[in-house]
């Protein structure tokens, strides 16, 4: 399956600081047929959204949010059962284990990958 | 003169005896008295040779210990063996004078080569005895020519033989007294490490001994007369001290005498030593004998070890296999607050973080195998209970008394270093962080200036541009940390790239205000798109037009915002292609309008007029309740 494919139709919420790289996530998800929740640039910005968002089929979440840490975000979702992956510039090794389960994608992010992680 | 008339022949040999025993009472000598002995029997009996005989050690053999008339090679060399069949042996069996009065017709005994070569043929042996019939030897008389002994004779040798034993005694303790006297005198006085002094009942010096003076300084005459005090220092005179000690050792038997005593150049040496009490013969107290060795520079050594043990800023301590303490130095019982006795055995433990006590039990257990120990705990501070992170080291060390093996180590704090090393992983992830977050800016940027111009010339111009400013901008946030980043650096480092220089139409107003630099990044690249289209199109532009940034700060719910004001004015009005404004401005536009509010909450305008562009940017300066982290 090609990423238009598995994307299309799936509601998913962006959590990223930096909007040039929230922006062009945005805008390829919205280009494979996927609606996108936000983008967040904050911890507190993304719960609100969690908050509001009645069905989230997916979420891809930067760890590093200008020096806060998305691991409240991670629960919050976790706790509705929404799959999630990391997309960061972090090292894999400076998360913590509770949430070394959850897939990770290196920046910079290959939405086709985000895809498969998610959905695949 | 054996024919001599026999009455002078009686009265010389009373002089002989006579002459013999002065001789023997003035001389200590007693190779001298021997020789002058054989001189006058000789002389005595006419022969000119005579010898003592003595017996060696073990009675196995006979030395010529003395003797006149004889080649130089016999006396204090021959030796004749003690044989049954010898003449001499039987003597000294039989106890009585032996007489062979012509050797070639003597069947009894053999004679020795040496006699025979000087051409004895006739002798006599008379033996010598100590006091308590101890045997000591021979005294011998020869003749070259067969003689008769006669009564007169032997009676004369029997006597002067014994007067001889007596007097060899006498010479013998003297010799043995001589030779003790000598070993005392020898011990005492080349005895320099040891200082040896006596004082009288007053405790003056009447006796310096050569050690004394090694010691403190004074020569004998100097010191004799003195008191002993003028060795003690002012602090123990002034204490009584001298006093102390001579009174003890009245009453003890003996003193110790171990301190600091003072030389003549008065510098000062420890002495550790005793003092005696002195009595003379009837019992009566005379003085007192002070005995002590110079070991200042043992113990200055000593003291030396002990100082770097106490201050270096280690934590030493000695144990036994399986990390049993027998010792710990007193920084560890400053620092942890133990007395000795609870530091002792495991006790040690105790201050170790309960998390890190297995590890440094296992550690132990498997010291003795490895040959060494190595690992880093926790050590609670009793100054105020933290935690500090130490690392211990010990080597193992055979003990040369006890045979078991004893641990040696130290424990160092490594606190700071560890802080280090964390807080520069935190900065390596950060750096990671920063890193590959800049590379999907820069892949984000270049799909979003094709997405404006395709895949042109202009893209390229736009792209290169876009790129050399996120590329200054990373120079000046590796320097952050050193140095603050200000929104005028920030602003010039833009203008200066453009080539615009603050002058006539650049003016730029504001207070010094330090950007952050997660803020750093976006504003950068807001800026210059701000500066490249007042560049393109704008004040900067060839056409003309003034440019002017204001800001200011200012305190809203808690937190400072910034307000930054762009004004450009007097610009020439667009040409036909406006398009292209929009087309240059349109990135710029989405950086300023959506960018800086969705990052930063910043309220944001952005005005295209005419003849003027006007920008204002109003954003949270401080990152307020967004930290979730506490203060601190």
């Amino acid at each position: 399956m090609n990423p238009a494919q598995i994307l299309a139709g799936r509601r998913i919420l962006l959590v990223e600081d930096d909007f040039i790289i929230a922006d062009d996530f945005a805008a390829t998800f919205v280009a494979a047929g996927a609606e996108v929740v936000g983008p967040a640039a904050t911890p507190g910005k993304a719960l609100e959204l969690i908050e509001r968002t009645e069905r989230l089929d997916g979420a891809v979440l930067d760890i590093n949010l200008q020096g806060d840490l998305v691991y409240a975000v991670v629960d919050a979702l976790q706790a509705r059962g929404v799959p999630v992956i990391f997309a960061s510039g972090y090292d894999r090794a400076a998360i913590p284990e509770r949430y070394a389960d959850i897939p990770f994608c290196e920046k910079p992010v290959d939405p086709a990958r985000c895809a498969k992680h998610l959905f695949g | 003169m054996p024919n001599d008339d026999p009455a002078d022949v009686l009265l010389r040999q009373q002089k002989v005896l006579a002459d013999f025993g002065s001789v023997a009472l003035q001389s200590e000598d007693l190779d001298a008295v021997l020789h002058e002995a054989c001189r006058l029997v000789g002389e005595a009996l006419g022969t000119e040779r005579a010898k003592v005989l003595e017996i060696e050690t073990g009675a196995q053999s006979l030395l010529v210990r003395a003797g006149v008339g004889w080649a130089p090679d016999v006396v204090g060399r021959v030796r004749l063996p003690m044989d049954e069949h010898s003449s001499e042996t039987y003597a000294i069996k039989a106890g009585e004078p032996v007489i062979t009065q012509d050797i070639r017709t003597e069947t009894r005994f053999g004679l020795p080569a040496f006699l025979t070569d000087a051409g004895v043929v006739a002798l006599v042996n008379v033996p010598i005895f100590l006091p308590g019939q101890r045997a000591y030897g021979l005294l011998q008389v020869d003749d070259t020519v067969p003689r008769d002994f006669d009564q007169h004779d032997i009676e004369f040798l029997r006597t002067y033989a014994m007067i001889l034993g007596p007097v060899i005694d006498r010479l013998h303790k003297v010799a043995a007294l001589r030779d003790s006297e000598e070993r005392f005198r020898l011990t005492v006085e080349t005895a320099t490490d040891y200082a040896i002094l006596i004082t009288d009942n007053e405790d003056r010096i009447t006796d310096w001994l050569p050690g004394a003076e090694a010691v403190f300084g004074w020569s004998a005459p100097e010191a004799i007369g003195q008191p002993g005090a003028i060795l003690f220092t002012p602090e123990d005179r002034k204490a009584g001290q001298p006093e102390w000690e001579t009174e003890t050792a009245r009453r003890e038997g003996h003193a110790p005498n171990v301190r600091w005593h003072l030389r003549q150049d008065g510098a000062r040496v420890f002495i550790e030593g005793s003092v005696w009490p002195l009595h003379d013969g009837q019992g009566a107290p005379r003085g007192f004998l002070k005995i002590g060795q110079d070991v200042t520079e043992r113990r200055e050594a000593d003291e030396r070890l002990r100082t770097l043990m106490q201050n270096i800023p280690q934590l030493i301590w000695r144990a036994r296999d399986g990390g049993d303490w027998t010792w710990a130095s007193p920084q560890w019982l400053d620092f942890t607050g133990q007395s000795q006795e609870q530091s002792l055995g495991q006790g040690w433990l105790d201050v170790v973080h309960p998390d890190d006590r297995a590890r440094a039990r296992e550690a132990w257990s498997e010291a003795r195998e490895r040959g060494s120990l190595d690992l880093e705990y926790r050590v609670r501070r009793a100054s105020d209970g933290a935690w500090l992170w130490h690392q211990t080291r010990a080597h193992p060390m055979l003990d040369s008394g006890a045979g078991h093996v004893e641990w040696l180590g130290t424990t160092n704090e490594v606190h700071v270093l560890k802080e280090l090393q964390e807080r520069q992983a935190v900065m390596v992830n950060e750096l990671q962080h920063r890193t590959r977050n800049l590379i999907g800016v820069v892949s984000s940027i270049a799909t979003q200036t094709m997405a404006h111009t395709g895949p042109t010339d202009a893209f390229r111009e736009e792209f290169h541009h876009r790129l050399a400013a996120l590329s200054r901008v990373q120079g000046l946030l590796s320097r952050a940390e050193q140095e603050p980043i200000t929104l005028r650096a920030l602003l010039r480092l833009e203008l200066d790239a453009m080539g615009a220089i603050t002058g006539d139409r650049v003016r730029l107003d504001g207070p010094t205000v330090h950007i952050r630099p997660t803020m750093v990044q976006i504003l950068a690249l807001v800026l210059h798109e701000l500066a490249t289209n007042a560049r393109k199109y704008g004040a900067l532009s060839d056409g003309g037009g003034r440019l002017g940034v204001d800001w200011q700060v200012r305190q809203e719910n808690g937190g400072r915002w910034l307000l930054i004001d762009w004004r450009e004015e007097d610009v020439l009005p667009p040409a036909e292609d406006a398009t292209t404004t929009q087309h240059g401005g349109g990135y710029g536009r989405r950086l300023i309008e959506r960018a800086l509010p969705f990052t930063f909450d910043a309220r944001t305008t952005y005005l295209v007029e005419p003849t003027e562009i006007h920008c204002t940017i109003d954003l949270p300066l401080d990152r307020a309740g967004q930290d979730g982290r506490p203060a601190g």
